[in-house]
C-alpha cells in the first residue's frame, strides 16, 4: 500500500459519508489504484461503507440521474428516473491563469456566489433545496434537489445554463431602441432604454450599468476613462465622450432608464453581462450541467490529490469557509518528505514556503503535496 | 357555444366526452352515409398536414358543421396512425397543432387559459414557472431563457406568447398520443386507397431525402467538405457537425464515410467507428445536429445573405431544397 493509500484506508475506518438521498437509486463509482469501476450500486449503507473499507478508493463519485436499475451496464437498461441539477465550478475552467491554489478557490467562489443569486433569485429555488459542496480540488459543486426540474431534459437543462453563462444573450433587447416619430416631422428620432425594474438579464444588466456609471461619476477623470476602457469595445474616446456627458441629470434620467448613447451602451451592456454571468465547466460541447447522467464526488469521500474531504458548505458560511482548513481531516503527526519543486501554501493556518529538498511537515500536508505531485514520500 | 369550442379545438378532453354524451359510435362515423362529410373532411385533415403542412380551415356556420368537424378529428388521426410512419404522425401533429395556433392567436385570455389546464400549463398573472416554459418553449432566440424576464422562477409570458407555447404542447400531446394507437382494421379498410396514395407520397420523399443535393448545404457545411476534400484538418468539432448533418439529411454511413474517405489522412476504421457512433449505430444515442450560434462559438460559421433568420444549419437545407 502507497502512502497516500494508507492513510486514505485510516480515514475510511470511521468516515463522515453523506449519503444521497435515494441512496440505492444510484450509480457509483471509484477509482481504485488507477482503474475505474462504474455501474455499483448498493442496497444499504453499511455495505457503501465497508466497500470503502475493503478497497480504499482514490475518488468516489455517484450518480446524479436515479435509475431503476443503477448497476446495469447500458443506460438502456439503467433506466434513467429524473436526476438533480449540477453546476460543477471548477478553478481550471476560469479565464484565468496561473493562480495560486488559495488564489483559485478564491475566484470559484466568486463564481459560486454569482450562480447562487441566479439560483435563488431568478429560478426561485428554495435555500434548503440547494447544496454546495467543497469538490476537494479546485473547486465547488453545487446540486440543486426539486421536484419541478428532477426530469427536465437534457436540452432544457441547457437552458439553465445559458441563462446562468448569459450565452446567446440579446443585448438589443436588454439595451433597447425605440424610435419617436417627431410630430410635424418626417424622420424618427431614436432613444435607447434600459429597464432596471425588470426581472431577468434585462434587469440585472440595467442595474449594473447603473451601479458602474455612478462608482464612475464618483472617480477622477484619468482613472474613470481607463476603467471605461477596459470594457471591451470602448476605446479613448469614447470613454471620454460617456464620462464627460455623465451630468447629474443624465444619470438621473439613466436610473429611470433612459438612455441616449445606444450603441456605446450596447457595448457596455455586453461587457457587463459577460463579468455577471458565471463561468461554468464546460467543454467545447456539453456543459456538464445539461449532462443528465453524470458522476459526481460524493460527499464525505477524500479527494485522491489533495486529501482533503469533499466537505458541504452552508450557505451562509461562503465567506468564511476556507478548504485548507475546514476540509482537513488529517492530523499532525510529522512526516518526512521530499519537495520537487519551490510551492508556498497556507494550510491549518500555518504559512509554509518550501524550497525543494527534505522537510518535515504535518500528516494532512503531505498527503496533500504527494496528492498534487510537489513531493514525495 | 361549447359546441363551436371543440370544433375549434378538437383534440380537447372536452370534445371526446361530447362524442360520447351524443351516443354516436365510430361504427357510425365510419359506415353511416349521414357522416361521409366528416370522412372528407377527416382525408382532408391529413391531406392538407402531409401536403401543405397545415390544416385549411373549414367554414363552421351551424351546429351541423361543427359537429362534422369534430367527427373528422378521429377520423383524422386514425388515418394518420394507419400509415403506419413517424413522418406522417409528426407532420400530422404539427399541422394540426398549428391550425389550433391561428385560432387561439384570436382568442380571449380565458380560452387560453382553459385550453392551458388541458395541459396543466398553470399561467396566472402572466407567468409561468420556468420547468414549463423549457419543455414548450419553441426554439428561437428571442424565447431563449436567458432573454426573457424570469423571476423567482416564472417566467413573463405575454398573452400573444401564449398561444405559441400552447401550440408546442398541443403538437407533443398529439404526437404523443398517436404514437402509441393501432388503427383498427376497419379504417385500414374503408380509406385503404387514402392510405396507400400517402405511403406512395412518403416513399418519394424519402428518397428525395436519400439524394441529398450538396447545393442545398448551408456554407459551413460546404466549407468543411471542401476543407476535408483539400486535406485540411478539420477539428473534431467540425467532424462532428458534418456527420451529423448529413447523417440528417439522410446519408448512409457509406455515403458519409466516401465525403471523408477523400481526406488525405483517412484512416477507415477510425473513421467507420466515429460515424457508426454519432448516428447512434454504436451509442444508441443519435447526435443531434449543432445549431447556427454553437457552431459560431466553434468557429465553423461562414455565413451567407440566405443564413439570415436561420438558426440552424439543416433549417437552411429545409428551405433550400423546397424552393428547388
Amino acid at each position: 500500500m502507497n502512502f497516500i493509500k494508507r492513510k486514505f484506508f485510516t480515514y475510511y475506518l470511521k468516515p463522515k459519508i453523506e449519503f444521497p438521498n435515494r441512496f440505492d437509486r444510484r450509480e457509483y463509482a471509484f477509482i481504485i489504484d488507477g482503474v475505474m469501476h462504474r455501474h455499483i450500486s448498493f442496497s444499504s449503507k453499511d455495505s457503501l461503507l465497508s466497500y470503502l473499507k475493503i478497497n480504499v478508493p482514490m475518488h468516489c463519485y455517484y450518480s446524479s440521474a436515479y435509475y431503476k436499475e443503477p448497476s446495469a451496464e447500458s443506460m438502456q437498461d439503467k433506466k434513467w428516473m429524473g436526476a438533480e441539477l449540477i453546476f460543477d465550478l471548477d478553478a481550471d475552467h476560469l479565464p484565468i491563469a496561473n493562480l495560486s491554489y488559495e488564489e483559485a478557490l478564491y475566484e470559484v467562489k466568486k463564481e459560486l456566489k454569482k450562480l447562487l443569486s441566479f439560483l435563488i433569485e431568478d429560478f426561485g429555488f428554495k435555500e434548503k433545496e440547494i447544496s454546495v459542496y467543497f469538490s476537494g480540488g479546485r473547486g465547488y459543486h453545487c446540486h440543486v434537489i426539486n421536484k419541478e426540474i428532477l426530469t427536465l431534459t437534457s436540452k432544457e437543462r441547457r437552458e439553465i445554463v445559458d441563462y446562468i453563462m448569459a450565452r446567446g444573450i440579446d443585448i438589443n433587447e436588454v439595451v433597447k431602441e425605440r424610435k419617436i416619430e417627431k410630430i410635424g416631422k418626417v424622420y424618427f428620432d431614436r432613444t435607447y432604454e434600459i429597464f432596471p425594474q425588470q426581472g431577468g438579464w434585462k434587469g440585472r444588466i440595467a442595474r449594473e450599468i447603473i451601479r458602474f456609471l455612478k462608482r464612475i461619476k464618483e472617480m477622477e477623470r484619468e482613472s474613470a476613462i481607463e476603467m471605461l476602457m477596459q470594457l471591451e469595445g470602448i476605446g479613448r474616446k469614447l470613454a471620454e465622450e460617456i464620462y464627460d456627458k455623465l451630468s447629474d441629470e443624465r444619470l438621473r434620467r439613466i436610473e429611470e432608464g433612459k438612455i441616449d448613447q445606444g450603441k456605446a451602451f450596447k457595448k457596455i451592456a455586453n461587457s457587463l453581462a459577460i463579468k455577471l454571468s458565471v463561468t461554468l465547466q464546460s467543454g467545447a460541447d456539453e456543459p456538464v450541467t445539461a449532462d443528465i447522467k453524470r458522476l459526481i464526488r460524493l460527499p464525505g469521500s477524500l479527494h485522491g490529490k489533495t486529501g482533503l474531504r469533499v466537505t458541504k458548505v452552508k450557505l451562509s458560511e461562503i465567506d468564511e469557509f476556507n478548504p485548507l482548513n475546514d476540509a482537513v481531516v488529517f492530523g499532525d503527526d510529522l512526516v518526512e518528505i521530499k519537495i520537487l519543486k519551490p510551492f508556498k501554501i497556507k494550510m491549518m493556518e500555518n504559512e509554509y514556503n518550501f524550497k525543494k529538498g527534505l522537510v518535515k511537515v504535518p500528516e494532512y500536508l503531505a498527503i496533500f503535496l504527494v496528492g498534487r505531485g510537489i513531493g514525495i514520500v | 357555444m361549447e359546441l363551436f369550442k371543440f370544433a375549434k379545438y378538437p383534440f380537447m378532453a372536452g370534445a371526446k366526452e361530447w362524442v360520447k354524451k351524443e351516443k354516436i359510435g365510430m361504427d357510425e362515423i365510419l359506415f353511416d352515409g349521414v357522416y361521409e362529410r366528416a370522412r372528407r373532411r377527416g382525408v382532408e385533415r391529413v391531406m392538407n398536414a402531409l401536403y401543405k403542412g397545415k390544416i385549411n380551415e373549414a367554414p363552421l356556420i351551424n351546429e351541423i358543421d361543427c359537429m362534422m368537424e369534430i367527427f373528422s378529428y378521429p377520423i383524422a388521426r386514425m388515418i394518420a396512425v394507419a400509415v403506419e410512419s413517424d413522418y406522417v404522425l409528426r407532420r400530422y401533429a404539427l399541422a394540426e397543432a398549428k391550425k389550433a395556433y391561428e385560432l387561439l392567436k384570436n382568442e380571449e385570455e380565458i380560452i387560453l387559459k382553459e385550453v392551458a389546464r388541458e395541459f396543466d400549463i398553470d399561467i396566472s398573472n402572466d407567468e409561468m414557472h420556468f420547468s414549463v416554459y423549457l419543455k414548450y418553449a419553441p426554439h428561437e432566440p428571442k424565447w431563449k431563457l436567458v432573454n426573457r424576464e424570469l423571476r423567482n422562477g416564472y417566467v413573463k409570458i405575454a398573452k400573444h406568447e401564449i398561444a405559441r407555447i400552447l401550440q408546442e404542447a398541443i403538437k407533443n400531446k398529439i404526437y404523443n398520443e398517436l404514437s402509441f394507437l393501432y388503427a383498427p382494421q376497419e379504417v385500414k379498410n374503408i380509406f385503404r386507397e387514402e392510405i396507400l396514395k400517402i405511403r406512395r407520397r412518403i416513399i418519394k420523399t424519402e428518397k428525395m431525402k436519400g439524394e441529398a443535393s450538396f447545393e442545398s448545404f448551408p456554407p459551413c457545411i460546404k466549407n468543411l467538405i471542401s476543407a476535408i476534400k483539400s486535406g485540411a484538418n478539420i477539428p473534431h468539432v467540425g467532424r462532428f457537425t458534418l456527420v451529423t448533418f448529413l447523417n440528417a439529411v439522410g446519408m448512409s454511413v457509406e455515403e458519409i464515410l466516401k465525403i471523408f474517405s477523400s481526406s488525405p489522412d483517412f484512416n477507415e476504421e477510425k473513421t467507420i467507428y466515429q460515424i457508426k457512433h454519432i448516428t447512434g449505430k454504436i451509442s444508441g444515442t443519435i447526435y443531434s445536429t449543432p445549431k447556427c450560434s454553437t457552431i459560431q462559438t466553434w468557429g465553423l460559421c461562414f455565413s451567407n445573405e440566405n443564413c439570415k433568420k436561420i438558426w440552424h444549419p439543416l433549417l437552411y437545407y429545409k428551405i433550400k431544397s423546397r424552393g428547388k
